[in-house]
């Protein structure tokens, strides 16, 4: 086999594996004191108990809180067939009490086997779920309720939470409902009587420490030795990643990578562009590819459009600033004319242009999101007499007017005052 | 996006058709053809298959974008996380990504936010182009599913997808994978474009939220999700936060990639590469944008090639220059006409004056053809426009003064020497006028001025035409429908209404024309606007 193919090869193995959270979190979740280990003994003891149960998984988007629960869910299936069933709802899609409880409904119906009708109402659905938890309970199965984004579920009035949490304390039920959210403060969002009823255990998803990414690069870049590669090919390249983990630039790059943003999620899709970088004729992984990657990622989305802007909206943009640092704070179009004329009147340049083509210059700006209405309301008023503001900051329009190509020289000396 | 036989149009059975016997003499057959059914191969871009050369040298000034997106995409079957192309309109995001899928020949869905323009509709359309369901008149024009809310859309999808996939895969059983227009691989795109126009939709930022998190609930990783959007990731503002895209930035043409690019498809490359030496660069100060200087270079390049007897010919030097004198002077109008659409009329004015006068100098045409307004308006829609111009310009005390019974004007005002502090006083006032704009006015009051205007209008016309067929109706014809006049102003956008007053709860109305318009439309009127226009 050529070291191409087993290049691909191994770049579609390790982007899978990005791809996939289960793989990801699985050495973070064996030692004993981690989240997944706590959330598994809660889970099983109220299983083997036959009692209620709930709690909360939070920590920011990415951390891997559904990873880490799916990962417990298949194992706990595995070791407890026949006594589980698993709802999940999203806060996203089900976040309306009706769409809820005819999701829970389709979902209890598909899993035994029961026919499923879209008419019923939302009291035929709310009664179908307590006599199923009912049932459920007196057989001793348990049913565990899967929350996700759970703070949205907390608007409005909450009957979805209200009517299942009452159902878990009424009725002869098993019920667990692990909700999983981003918000750090979602159990403040439930109202009293909710709250009653929830019980207040919560797990912190924290982002991983620093030894933590080390095994977690290991882990996720090293090719596996048994699998359909060759040998020595794996070999040479786990022992060439050993050496760039091990460089202190590497080191660097992913520390100045991480300090904005240290959740896993962000990590992996750093590896995935830098994995993506590989050269598929040298077949394997180099540092140059994970510079590149960090240059990829880390945008200065305003800088770009700055330097994408033609020079009459460079213009434009200077003009804005000038009546800003005169402290005129209120500007519209018209005002903005005026000062580009009398720019050109103090200043003869050649770019001096009629009205029309300003205004679409002007239309072109507002379109990049460099300048904004002030006011939402204003559709009463005709483009140019609408009060807009600049929202790049003077230091960006500099930094940006810097790096132009072909600056005129006059920009870069009314941008300075 | 498969290739289809347009279908026979069938006659439309009216009533009345089909009540009256076919009599001998309509003896057309009606063909029904049988409409084209979509298999799991319409999920390609079909067509020709395309090289990557060839992909490379259609794209003139995206080399790297294509070789970022081609290794984002990776190889076949090959997991990926969602990617969001940006960049500015018309730099090529959709072309591009489009004739990349034509030369990978991977199967996709392509859904734009522009032409789906609700969420249901967007849903719809994806779910059709999964089950292969075509909208005919067949059907009625419907889709295959109705679906409304996401979580609908959701359960349809992973549905859907997993039967696509199926078929994928057995499709790569029965015969060789690389036969033309098969489907290359198990794997689903799914593009979304045009992105940036869900903000303005009803409740966008729960669209939006499930946009960018539709992979995270889909869970496949059969499935490749594709966002293309015109303006940067930052601009999506969310209160909840969702996980982001790996960024991929179509960066705006510099001047030598926008040369490479017009001179595509010219069948004069030299005579092109000349003119555009004259033109390109002091075009581009004012855009970069392909579309506009392409439409702003075609009549250009018309004009450029008159004294040009054989459009072939290759120019030299001495061409060259003579060509350069001749074209000289329509530079400078034409750069601050570059966004003027020329509409039919006008263009057609113009190729008559140009034969019959050939020698003589071209600003004093082009100055009379700006002059004139291109569009059509009736006599009372112009006086109505002229009416509402002035109550928006001028405050409503000047009326009586402006406007007396005989229709003249009283343009004799004591004139003062001006102080310091009124001409500190009139600059204020002029930044208030800039800043407000044109002001409101009540109904009445533009009924009140459009009378006075037009009770003078006719006693000039009086004294030039004796029978004018205008008063046939008596005192104004110019007076009837005037409501209905005004209501299509509105719709042109001539004429906004502005807010209501809150005491007496009528709306009021703002002139939204420039000053140039309504001097124009005066002008073909014959009517002395500046005689009434207030001047501080």
């Amino acid at each position: 086999m050529g070291i191409e193919n087993l290049a691909e090869k191994a770049q579609i193995l390790i982007r899978s594996r990005l791809c996939s959270p289960n793989f990801i979190f699985k050495p973070l979740s064996d030692s004993s004191d981690s989240n997944y280990s706590k959330l598994k003994f809660i889970i099983s003891s109220s299983i083997m108990e036959a009692c209620n149960n709930s709690i909360l998984l939070l920590g920011p988007r990415g951390s891997g809180k559904v990873a880490v629960l799916e990962l417990v869910l298949s194992d706990l299936l595995e070791e407890y067939p026949d006594t589980i069933t698993v709802i999940r709802l999203n806060g996203l899609l089900h976040s309306e009490d009706n769409s809820a409880l005819k999701e829970i409904a389709r979902q209890l119906c598909m899993e035994h086997h029961l026919l499923f009708s879209k008419m019923a109402s939302f009291d035929d659905n709310s009664q179908f779920m307590i006599a199923m938890l009912r049932e459920c309970g007196l057989a001793h199965k348990t049913v565990i309720f899967t929350l996700d984004e759970f703070d949205l579920f907390a608007q409005g009035k909450q009957r979805l939470l209200y009517s299942l949490l009452d159902a878990m304390q009424t009725v002869t039920s098993q019920a667990v409902v692990v909700g999983v959210s981003c918000r750090l403060d979602a159990d403040q969002l439930l109202e009293k009587r909710v709250r009653s009823r929830f019980s207040h255990r919560k797990l912190l998803f924290l982002p991983p420490s620093k030894e933590d990414v080390q095994r977690l690069l290991e882990h996720i870049l090293s090719l596996p030795m048994d699998s359909s590669l060759a040998c020595d090919y794996a070999a040479e390249f786990n022992e060439k990643l050993q050496s760039i983990l091990a460089d202190k630039r590497f080191k660097e790059i992913i520390s100045n990578y991480l300090n904005s943003n240290s959740t896993t999620n962000h990590l992996l899709r750093f590896l995935f562009i830098a994995i993506s970088n590989m050269e598929l004729k040298s077949g394997f992984l180099s540092l140059e590819n994970f510079k590149a990657a960090l240059s990829s990622i880390q945008r200065h989305p305003k800088q770009e459009c700055i330097k994408d802007c033609s020079i009459l909206e460079l213009y434009i943009l200077v003009c804005m600033k000038r009546l800003e640092v005169r402290e005129q704070n209120s500007y519209n179009f018209s005002s903005v004319m005026k000062e580009y004329k009398s720019v050109h009147d103090s200043f003869p340049t050649s770019d001096y242009y009629a009205q029309n083509v300003c205004l679409r210059a002007f239309e072109h700006l507002l379109q990049r999101e460099l300048i904004c209405f002030t006011d939402n309301r204003g559709h009463s008023q005709s483009i140019e007499f609408r009060q807009v503001k600049l929202v790049v900051s003077y230091a960006e329009l500099q930094e940006g007017l810097k790096s132009y190509r072909s600056c005129p020289a006059i920009l870069l000396k009314l941008i300075d005052r | 996006m498969g290739n289809e036989e347009s279908p026979q149009i069938t006659r439309r059975a009216t009533r009345l058709s089909s009540s009256t016997p076919v009599t001998s003499n309509e003896v057309e057959t009606e063909k029904i053809t049988k409409p084209y059914k979509l298999t799991v191969n319409d999920f390609v871009f079909g067509g020709e298959k395309l090289c990557f050369d060839d992909l490379l040298s259609s794209f003139p000034a995206r080399g790297n974008q294509i070789r970022e997106l081609l290794r984002l995409l990776g190889p076949v079957n090959s997991p990926m996380l969602p990617l969001f192309v940006y960049g500015d309109p018309s730099t090529g995001k959709t072309s591009t990504i489009l004739q990349i899928f034509r030369h990978l020949n991977r199967p996709f869905v392509y859904a734009s936010c522009l032409t789906c323009y609700s969420l249901q509709i967007l849903f719809e359309s994806v779910l059709d182009q999964l089950l292969l369901h075509k909208k005919n008149a067949a059907n009625g024009y419907s889709s295959a599913k109705r679906c409304v809310k996401p979580s609908d859309f959701v359960n349809f999808l992973r549905g859907d997808l997993t039967s696509v996939i199926e078929k994928l895969k057995s499709l790569k059983k029965v015969g060789s994978s690389k036969s033309a227009g098969k489907p290359n691989g198990n794997m689903l795109y799914l593009i979304f474009d045009n992105l940036e126009l869900i903000r303005e939709w009803d409740k966008s930022s729960t669209a939006l939220s499930f946009m960018f998190n539709l992979y995270d609930v889909l869970k496949m990783h059969e499935v490749g999700l594709i966002f293309i959007s015109n303006t940067s990731p930052d601009t999506y503002y969310s209160n909840m936060g969702y996980t982001e895209h790996v960024p991929v930035y179509f960066p705006e043409y510099t001047e030598d990639d926008l040369r490479q690019i017009l001179m595509r498809n010219q069948p004069n490359r030299k005579l092109y590469s000349s003119f555009l030496d004259v033109v390109l660069r002091p075009f581009c100060r004012t855009t970069r944008r392909v579309d506009e200087l392409s439409t702003a270079f075609s009549p250009l390049f018309r004009k450029y090639c008159e004294p040009l007897s054989d459009l072939a010919s290759v120019p030299n030097e001495e061409m060259k220059r003579r060509l350069f004198s001749h074209f000289r002077p329509h530079i400078a109008p034409s750069l601050n006409e570059i966004f003027w659409v020329p509409s039919k009329s006008s263009t057609e004015a113009e190729t008559n004056k140009d034969t019959t006068r050939k020698g003589s100098t071209r600003k004093s045409e082009v100055g009379d053809h700006f002059a004139q307004i291109d569009f059509h308006m009736s006599t009372s829609a112009k006086y109505l426009l002229i009416s509402a111009f002035l109550a928006s310009r001028n405050p409503a005390t000047l009326d009586a003064s402006l406007f007396d019974s005989t229709g003249g004007s009283d343009s004799r005002k004591r004139k003062r020497k001006a102080s310091e502090k009124s001409i500190e006083q009139k600059e204020v006032a002029e930044q208030e006028l800039l800043m407000k704009g044109p002001g409101t006015f009540p109904l009445e009051r533009l009924l009140a001025i459009f009378q006075c205007i037009t009770s003078a209008a006719d006693s000039f016309d009086e004294d030039e035409h004796e029978n004018d067929d205008l008063r046939a109706g008596g005192d104004g014809g110019l007076m009837s429908d005037v409501l209905l006049q005004l209501s299509s102003l509105c719709n042109a956008n001539f004429i906004i209404k502005g807010g209501s007053c809150p005491l007496e709860g009528s709306t009021r109305y703002r002139s939204t024309v420039s000053e140039d318009l309504a001097l124009k439309v005066a002008r073909s009127l014959k009517f002395p606007l500046p005689n009434y226009l207030y001047r501080r």
